[in-house]
């Protein structure tokens, strides 16, 4: 791993609860963690743990009904400009009316940079991407996993402290999956800093672990914090070398070990009412 | 809409033959009976062929089209501007949602003889009259398409920290391009019905004058001929929104897969 | 379930909506005395107070029952004819096709348009109203209930065949139910199209009706009366629309989105 524990972390969500108006029953209650600068944290958790609520708070799109997030120390308000999101659905996120490089130009708008220079920058960021002759294609001509890539590439063409992905992987097929890890993985090692912070929420373990500094486990609703795990993996990581390493699989079984036994707990306790 | 591939026209030729079977049986019939209003088919089409090159008709259409044009845009502008806005706020939505739905059910007509009382019988009735009939559809498939517009777009809208205006110009007009440009067709049918409408409550002029004057001196193949054209005017303007709509919306196209009708 | 049936409560009673339109009307109360437009437009508490007395004194409630009954009695049979045929032509193919070319000319064509013609063909009486009005309103109809007939998913059909269904059987129990939803919007469509025609209909022809009320009182400079009958015309309108809307909702409860267009 590469950040300090003394140093300030980028985000810190400090007992966070949101509870939904319309019946009152909580998706998360009492949360509290930190995303230290620099690493990628993932997120996982059975359905309806709340990881979606969880991310649309880091984001600024949903306020809590308690507690709080702190950006470099300062309480969330809105949608922060240093964050930025990455949905699961990249056919319904990236605007069909707009071609490639104008969806990835988009974040631009207002930053004060010349049309050539936008244009640049955006085809800097496809071309990190592996994206090298799309720019003039509509989002909906390209493949699932080609799709998720303008959608990334959008996310990072504004320099982001931040960034978050919402099960980005979940709706392509295994191999686009595994490329897509890999590209995410090299947007993480190419970046320094603040820049390389990440936070990735997805319901499969096996990824969480291959990709992440630490997991975060997320119990059955209402959402808590079950523990946090360090990954303590080399780095560069890789398919199949990684994936079947001991160490991989002590961690990955810890996880569901974990997650098995929070279903456990509460199957029973709700058996019992 | 798909119309073309839920109606899978396999070819043209029936539709003709049936067509040709219609004037057909128009002709025989209209020979047989007695009723002076029923001229036969080659009557009308003679009346239609002379009307064609009369320039005193022609002038007359070139009038008709122009009050069409001009309520159809004025009651699209208003249309989209209030849908836009009323889309994108729900509490603007909620606010303004049953004074519009008094007006929209109020039919056109009921509102012309205020106008007349207003505006007198020209123009300064006819246009308010189309735009308002027009301005409805518009506006609620405005609505309908904003608010179709998908939580991720929006998601994205707020994260990207556009402003309220460039939000709503440059995401969701957009965005609910498809369900206006049906709200247009729409509309564009509808001002049709208002042209007619408006000239015959009005001090007449254009087709709907024509119509009024002809059936008057009994000129029955003139009538029915001039009635051919206003259809035929209807269709050729929905044809044009068809084009339209494939060249704007090439791209809505291809993101669902589909072929405009 | 409290929760849900408050919110439901909540939907029903659009507060702010609705204080929007009193707003409104008190700004055209003050309005039009301020800016001098006493002699052409009528205050919404006088249209109102006219339109009271008027309802009182009893010929405008029997030109309320002409239109309504030419309506009414139009937009029946509209539907009668426009569900029939378009079930017909939707379930035969070959009728499809040779009908499309004459459909597709036929529907542009603007019913009021026929409107002098009706009047030498059916005098000036209630069957030439009626005859207008399910003219109109009989295309829209026609137009949904063969797309929404041509619509029906295939499979449909086929559990209905093998489940020892006759043609007639499938007809009524599957192809009619599954098209429900397009013929409703096309009667929504139909019965707002079919007000206009009627009320156009006799406000030129000044024959009977609403439409006819209109022009007298036009042409006899009685204003205030004018504007009761557009307000009258209009609450008609929205009541039409409204049980209209209700009526769908409760029959269609099974569907999952409701498009709106006109």
């Amino acid at each position: 791993m590469n950040s300090q524990p003394e140093e300030s972390p980028v985000l810190r969500v400090e007992r966070l609860g949101k509870r939904y108006a319309t019946d009152g029953t909580f998706a998360l209650e009492d949360v509290t963690f930190d995303v230290r600068e620099g690493e990628l944290l993932a997120v996982v958790g059975p359905s309806g743990c709340g990881k979606t609520t969880l991310l649309r708070i880091l984001c600024g799109l949903t306020k809590p009904t308690a507690g709080a997030v702190l950006l470099d120390g300062r309480p969330i308000v809105g949608p922060p400009r240093e964050v930025s999101l990455v949905f699961q659905d990249y056919s319904r996120s990236l605007f069909p009316w707009l071609t490639v490089l104008r969806n990835v130009m988009f974040p631009l708008r207002g930053s004060g940079l010349s049309k050539e220079g936008k244009i640049a920058q955006a085809e800097a960021v496809l071309r990190e991407m592996g994206l090298n002759d799309v720019g003039t294609k509509y989002p909906w001509q390209l493949s699932g996993g080609m799709q998720q890539r303008v959608a990334i590439a959008r996310a990072l063409v504004s320099h982001p402290e931040v960034l978050v992905l919402d099960e980005p992987f979940a709706s392509v097929d295994a191999l686009t999956r595994a490329e897509l890890q890999d590209v995410l993985l090299r947007v993480h090692s190419t970046r320094e800093g603040r820049a390389a912070t990440v936070v990735h929420v997805t319901h499969d373990i096996d990824e969480a672990v291959y990709l992440a500094d630490r997991v975060l486990v997320l119990s059955p609703p209402p959402g808590r914090v079950v523990d946090t795990i360090g990954v303590g993996l080399p780095r560069p990581r890789e398919q199949t070398s990684t994936r079947s390493s001991a160490e991989f699989l002590t961690v990955r079984n810890e996880i569901h070990t974990l997650i098995a036994s929070e279903n456990a707990l509460r199957s029973s306790l709700s058996a019992d009412r | 809409m798909t119309r073309r591939a839920l109606l899978g026209l396999r070819s043209p030729l029936l539709a003709i033959a049936g067509v040709l079977a219609a004037l057909i049986a128009w002709q025989l019939w209209a020979e047989r009976s007695d009723p002076f209003y029923v001229p036969t088919t080659t009557e009308i089409f003679g009346a239609a062929w002379s009307l064609w090159r009369d320039p005193d008709f022609l002038s007359d259409a070139a009038e008709s089209l122009e009050r069409l044009a001009a309520g159809f845009l004025i009651g699209s502008a208003i249309g989209i501007g209030v849908g836009l806005l009323m889309g994108s706020s729900s509490r603007v939505r909620r606010a303004l949602e049953p004074l519009v739905d008094l007006l929209r059910s109020t039919p056109p007509i009921a509102i012309a003889p205020a106008l007349l009382i207003i505006a007198g019988f020209g123009n300064g009735m006819r246009v308010p009259l189309i735009a308002f009939g027009v301005c409805f559809p518009v506006l609620l498939n405005t609505v309908d398409g904003v608010r179709a517009v998908s939580s991720e777009v929006r998601d994205t809208a707020s994260m990207l920290h556009i402003g309220r205006l460039d939000r709503t110009v440059r995401i969701y007009f957009p965005a609910a391009l498809p369900s206006i440009v049906t709200g247009l067709r729409i509309a564009i049918s509808v001002a049709l019905v208002l042209v007619v409408v408006a000239e015959f409550v009005g001090e007449g002029g254009g087709l709907g004058g024509y119509l009024e004057v002809a059936a008057a001196r009994s000129e029955f193949p003139e009538v029915y001929a001039c009635i051919l054209f206003l259809g035929l005017i209807g269709y050729v303007l929905n044809r044009f929104f068809v084009l339209v709509e494939r060249h704007l919306l090439a791209w809505h196209y291809g993101a669902v897969g589909e072929q405009p009708a | 379930m409290n929760a849900e049936r408050a919110r439901y409560a909540g939907e029903r009673v659009n507060v702010s909506g609705w204080l929007v339109v009193v707003l409104v009307a008190l700004a055209a109360e003050l309005a039009i005395p301020g800016l001098n437009l006493e002699d052409t437009v009528a205050r919404p508490s006088q249209a109102l107070t006219t339109l009271v007395s008027e309802l009182r004194a009893g010929p405008l409630r029997d030109e309320i029952g002409a239109t309504l009954s030419a309506y009414l009695q139009g937009l029946a049979i509209a539907i009668a004819v426009g569900v029939v045929a378009g079930v017909a032509i939707g379930s035969s193919r070959t009728l499809l096709e040779t009908s499309s070319g004459v459909i597709e000319f036929l529907r542009p064509v603007p019913a009021v348009a026929l409107i002098p013609l009706a009047t030498y063909a059916m005098g000036f009486d209630t069957e030439m109203r009626r005859f207008l009005v399910a003219y109109a309103a009989v295309w829209p109809i026609l137009f949904n209930t063969l797309y929404g007939v041509r619509g029906v998913d295939r499979m449909l059909y086929d559990v209905a065949r093998t489940s020892g269904a006759s043609r007639l059987g499938v007809l009524v129990r599957v192809t009619l139910p599954a098209s429900l939803p397009s013929i409703a919007t096309g009667i929504r469509i139909s019965a707002s199209l079919a007000l206009l025609v009627c009320v156009t209909v006799e406000y030129w022809t000044q024959t009977a009706g609403l439409g006819a009320y209109m022009h007298e009182q036009y042409g006899a400079i009685r204003y205030d009366e004018v504007y009761a009958a557009v307000l009258l015309t209009a609450l008609i309108g929205y009541v039409v629309n409204v049980v209209l809307r209700s009526t769908e909702r409760r029959a269609l409860f099974w569907v999952g989105e409701e498009r709106r267009a006109a």
